[in-house]
């Protein structure tokens, strides 16, 4: 199969338009005849099934938690960027769209990536007129910030909880097309696989998670915006149920999945305190304005931080980087704590973590400016390790944060089974190798209110609606194979729990295809992963029935999936013989030691076919084409 | 550590429930309260039971979904902290720790500590949110909004939706949840025009899920993990005077 | 506001509570006024607590009109708070094995907790006290004293006749006390059901609250308290 963007052709800036001015619409009247399915309810699924049903589509929102108001992206904190440009320092949909193509490190397709920036504006006048309550000035108009390192100051933030902020927004939008009943919103519903009739997607199954039973739900497209699968690696800062179940099942029924390797990792999480840990906590990369990275010069020097005299101390980003110093983008950042404490130079019980150290700017510029600045995070990161950072440096290791990988889509954000589209993290289209800091918000929002009412509407323009009754074989044979897999889960009945798995496998995966890669440790990981997969088949135990809330139940359907998942990120990885983004091959390195892309051999989209076991997936390449902005290799020196 | 849990234990809404003893001996004090609980769980399914089930997911306080009563207090002890950032350095070696649902009919259990909240959706569906169709927003700058009224607004739009004010309150009300979304919105012009259909629309549907009247106890505000001030309630009292003696619904 | 949205409103949960606001502010009025004028026995005219009794006896129909609107913020109070405790006890079918206050800003305290109970009790006195005094001996009974010519009901005997046995002297006054605590929470509790949203003045009105609850309820048991002890020589 040849993969198909279907980007429009014309001059960059016009692609949109073009696309706009001639994709099919769909008569008014004709709307309430289709029925559009909402998988998940994040910014891209909240988003996309308010603006769906504003348009006059039946639509059915099916969320795991128990409102839509709890999907993950409310936990972003740090903001949402636009290229408004309020602040008058330069700012264009061009700067936006070039920064996002370079944070990404080459790897995204320009054509998605300027209409991002260009619809960006619009997600904040939309945000606005729902009543997110953005930081103003006294003036009352919306204030910026600089973020990630971005020279002009284009994001948008509402304190430290612009994910929230933004989530109620859609949320509200869409309780009140719930209230009026074009949306019907099922919460506590997991999908479990893909109906796919004549070749197009026209149904889910599900699975209801207070009665256990299987349910079949039928329509004229399905939306897939289920986020990203950080939580193949057990820890990571994604919520507990995040998980990749629903892309992954789509993926068995021919969507390709792209790009899985491609993961972030933050560097300034609270290091992890023991076995029990169950998730990680980010904290805003801001802190890496004033605080000082190090580690002792003596990995056997065990006395407590404040006691250690400068002599002894490795401020090890300010040596290696002098000229960005603590400020490096995040993965170097992270790869640099991973290098120090592989060294054996961590501190902490764990010797899994780097200090993080105000003393310096409290003596410089007071504890109440650093309060007024931090307060909030150092309070945070006080409830959570008992540790005041005001007198003992903070310790933080980096921690996985959001994947970049996931289905693949085209132009239309329509995946490679036809009326399957995918929104927001579950797609792997914008952001590369890398995202840049508060993109995420800005991608989910920008595919759910502005991209997919056009895109979904071209291809509904090209069916006939209502074709299916949820009656055909493929609906009942999907819904038995999902009763028997659950069954299956159930009936193991061996000695280890579903959470055991999981942090095996996390272990594996973050040892393997985490901050560093190398041949070697791929292959390892695989082998891992395989016969953990394997001993998981056999030996799991999960109590309880199918007919009831059995929340181990579920994750063990989600472990399942990660391991699969997991071992297509490890041959991903291992197939891509360079350095790019959030994937660093340690064979493929400077002599500095920095990432080495390699554009000529690697600049496509690696797009994988299931074929039954991970090992068999087929390989499809979607070649990057520059035509508008030449890549470079960054420099932090 | 040793922790003690007296833990409530229900199969499904039309079960009349107990309460369950268990002893965790390997609790640390860098633990959550939550990770307390899945060690438990770990346990009882060595030993051959069913888990607890309780709701939880981002475990660092902003979904909501977390939200237990700790020994006799919704969330713990500690105050702006949701279950899930509770740690167990605040409690002593063989403490013991009684964990119930939240309670109220409005709130009905699922299972053990699990409830539907379903009801604050359809109070949200009711009118808390901004008529606005997507795309025809203006520019976000052409209305400007002071500072100070931005500010109160965000005050009362960080609630979290977890339910700690229902369960903690006597009276089994909803008047912090409700009114800080009432509030939130009417400091800001843009939920202006609604205001008045918003406040009586919500108020109503509140009524009809069975929540008590709000007695002015105030625990709500006590209890809520973003501290949400009972000034939300007052805020929504006089938007509904105001719009049954002033407005025309 | 017309009928069915006057209705609308009283039944709605702010409406009930506005309501409960409104009469029990109106009852601490009167309260207040009442006992201003119990204190007229304390006044060095040894008549002026007669005269302020009979000043009020002959207000005449005025004085019907009030008693009649007196004896609808006491029901409508009562009503409202009854349907606000047996919806509360629907709200929460089963209560908690444990349960704690979380503290400050928490304004719960027992008399919080037990407005029904305190308000219940102030009721049933009520009752008592409008049969022991309002209907109780008068005139006909020879209970008169004349002042400027006039004879008048001798109120003063009657009360110093009553406070003289134990049971009055510290019946009332432990009344009393349950009215503080029922005013405690009660006058704070309707400035909140009456919109008062500024948080900086939510302390003052709480503070404030609690002294009016005070100083009513000493002000009620100064009397029976001071008649007791002094054997009605006042």
């Amino acid at each position: 199969m040849i993969l198909d963007s279907k980007t429009p052709d014309g001059p960059l800036e016009d692609k949109w338009d073009i696309y706009k001015n001639s994709v099919k619409l769909v008569n008014p009247a004709n709307k309430r005849k289709f029925t559009v399915l909402v998988v998940g309810s994040g910014l891209a699924g909240g988003s996309a099934a308010a603006t769906l049903a504003e348009l006059g589509y039946n639509v059915k929102c099916f969320c795991i938690q128990d409102s839509p108001r709890r999907a993950h992206s409310i936990a972003a904190q740090g903001g949402i960027n636009a290229a408004k440009n309020y602040p008058n320092d330069g700012d264009t949909v061009w700067r936006l769209f070039y920064d996002t193509i370079k944070g990404g490190d080459y790897r995204s397709r320009e054509s998605n990536v300027y209409r991002l920036a260009q619809v960006s504006n619009n997600i904040i006048d939309q945000a606005v007129a729902q009543g997110v309550p953005f930081a103003r000035e006294y003036g009352g108009l919306l204030t910026n910030r600089s973020f990630g390192g971005a020279q002009v100051s284009r994001t948008f933030y509402a304190r430290g909880q612009t994910g929230q902020q933004l989530l109620l927004g859609a949320y509200q939008a869409m309780s009140r097309q719930i209230d009026a009943g074009k949306i019907e919103m099922l919460t506590r519903q997991e999908m479990l696989d893909l109906v796919v009739v004549n070749g197009h997607a026209k149904g889910i199954i599900t699975r209801n998670l207070v009665t256990g039973e299987i349910e079949r739900h039928h329509g004229d497209a399905v939306l897939l915006c289920t986020g990203g699968y950080g939580n193949v690696y057990y820890l990571s800062t994604n919520a507990k149920n995040s998980n990749v179940t629903a892309a992954w099942r789509c993926h068995k029924r021919g969507a390709y999945f792209a790009n899985p390797c491609y993961t972030q990792i933050h560097p300034t999480c609270i290091p992890v305190s023991g076995d029990y840990q169950s998730k990680l906590t980010l904290m805003s990369e801001s802190l890496r304005n004033d605080g000082r990275v190090w580690v002792p010069t003596d990995n056997t020097d065990a006395r407590s931080p404040e006691t250690i005299p400068e002599d002894a101390r490795d401020y090890y980003l300010e040596r290696r980087y002098p000229s960005f110093g603590n400020l490096v983008p995040r993965d170097v950042a992270s790869r640099a704590a991973k290098a120090v404490c592989d060294q054996g130079r961590g501190v902490g019980e764990t010797h899994r973590a780097v200090y993080l150290d105000f003393a310096d700017a409290i003596k410089r510029l007071g504890r109440d400016a650093i309060s007024e600045r931090y307060g909030n995070l150092f309070e945070m990161y006080e409830r959570i390790t008992g540790e005041n950072p005001y007198k003992v440096p903070m310790r933080i290791y980096p921690a996985v944060h959001y994947t970049m990988g996931g289905l693949w889509v085209d132009y239309e954000l329509q995946s490679t089974v036809p009326g399957l589209f995918v929104l927001g993290e579950a797609n792997f289209s914008d952001h590369g190798a890398n995202r840049l800091g508060a993109s995420a918000l800005m991608q989910g929002l920008a595919d759910g209110y502005f991209v997919i009412p056009y895109t979904l509407g071209g291809y509904l323009a090209g069916i006939d609606a209502g074709s299916v009754s949820g009656e055909e074989e493929e609906f009942a044979a999907a819904a038995s194979s999902a009763h028997a897999k659950t069954q299956e889960l159930l009936n193991i009945n061996g000695s280890r729990t579903v959470t055991e798995f999981h942090r095996e496998l996390g272990k594996i995966v973050w040892d393997g295809i985490g901050m560093a890669r190398n041949a070697d440790g791929l292959k390892s990981a695989i082998g891992s992963i395989q016969n953990l997969k394997q001993e998981f088949w056999q030996d799991l135990r999960v109590p309880g029935t199918a007919e009831t809330m059995n929340k181990n139940l579920e994750f063990a359907g989600r472990v399942a999936d990660f391991f699969e998942l997991g071992e297509l990120m490890a041959r991903d990885a291992l197939d891509r013989e360079e350095s790019c983004g959030g994937h660093f091959r340690e064979e493929y390195q400077t002599k500095e030691g920095e990432a080495l892309r390699k554009d000529d051999e690697y600049g496509y989209v690696a797009a994988w076919e299931y074929k039954g076991d991970p090992a068999d997936a087929v390989l499809h390449k979607e070649q990057i084409e520059f035509e508008n902005v030449q890549p470079s290799t960054r420099s932090y020196k | 550590m040793t922790i003690n849990v007296r833990v409530w234990r229900q199969d499904g809404p039309e079960d009349r429930g107990r309460f369950e003893n268990h002893v965790v001996t390997d609790a640390n004090p860098h633990m959550s309260f939550l990770e307390l609980l899945d060690v438990m769980n770990e346990q009882l399914i060595g030993e051959g039971k069913e888990p607890i089930e309780f709701d939880h997911d981002c475990r660092e306080g902003i979904c909501g979904s977390c939200g237990v009563v700790i020994n006799g207090t919704a969330h713990g002890p500690k105050q702006r902290t949701a279950s899930c950032q509770l740690h167990m350095r605040d409690y002593s070696d063989g403490d013991t720790i009684v964990v119930e649902p939240w309670r109220a009919s409005a709130l009905p259990v699922i299972k053990d500590l699990v409830v539907d909240r379903t009801a604050f959706d359809r109070i949200m569906g009711a009118g808390g949110y901004v008529s606005v169709a997507t795309g025809g927003a203006p520019d976000a700058n052409a209305l400007p909004v002071p500072k100070e009224d931005v500010d109160a607004a965000f005050d009362y739009a960080t609630c979290i939706g977890c339910g700690a004010c229902v369960a903690a309150c006597p009276n089994s009300s909803a008047s912090l949840f409700t009114g800080a979304k009432i509030a939130h919105l009417s400091l800001l012009p843009q939920g202006e025009a609604e205001r008045t259909r918003r406040v009586v629309a919500m108020v109503d549907q509140m009524a009809e899920e069975g929540f008590g009247d709000c007695s002015n106890h105030a625990e709500c505000e006590a209890v809520c993990p973003k501290g949400i001030s009972i000034s939300a309630i007052a805020r929504m009292r006089r938007e509904y005077v105001k719009a049954m003696v002033v407005g025309d619904s | 506001m017309e009928g069915s949205k006057l209705k609308h409103f009283a039944t709605s949960p702010i409406g009930r509570k506005v309501f409960t606001g409104v009469t029990g502010l109106g009852l601490t009025l009167f309260a207040l006024a009442h006992m201003a004028g119990n204190l007229l026995y304390f006044s060095s005219d040894p008549n002026a607590y007669n005269k302020y009794g009979h000043k009020l006896a002959e207000l005449g129909i005025l004085l019907y009109i009030i008693e009649i609107g007196l004896v609808a913020f006491f029901v409508y109070h009562i009503f409202l708070g009854i349907s606000i405790y047996l919806g509360k006890r629907k709200a929460r079918p089963q209560n908690y094995e444990k349960y704690a206050s979380a503290g400050k800003p928490s304004r719960q305290t027992l008399a919080s907790r037990s407005m029904i109970i305190t308000g219940l009790i102030l009721f049933a006195f009520l009752i008592l006290h409008i049969l022991s005094f309002k209907y109780g001996p008068s005139v006909s009974d020879g209970y008169v004293v004349t002042v400027d010519g006039e004879e008048i009901r001798d109120l003063k005997r009657l009360m110093d006749e009553k406070f003289s046995t134990p049971l009055y002297a510290f019946g009332y006054p432990a009344v009393m006390i349950l009215l503080a605590v029922h005013l405690r929470h009660g006058i704070w509790s309707a400035f909140q059901s009456l919109g008062a949203t500024n948080p900086r003045l939510s302390p003052i009105i709480y503070t404030a609250g609690g002294i009016v609850a005070i100083l009513l309820a000493i002000g009620f048991l100064v009397l029976p308290l001071s008649i007791y002890f002094s054997g009605g020589a006042a």
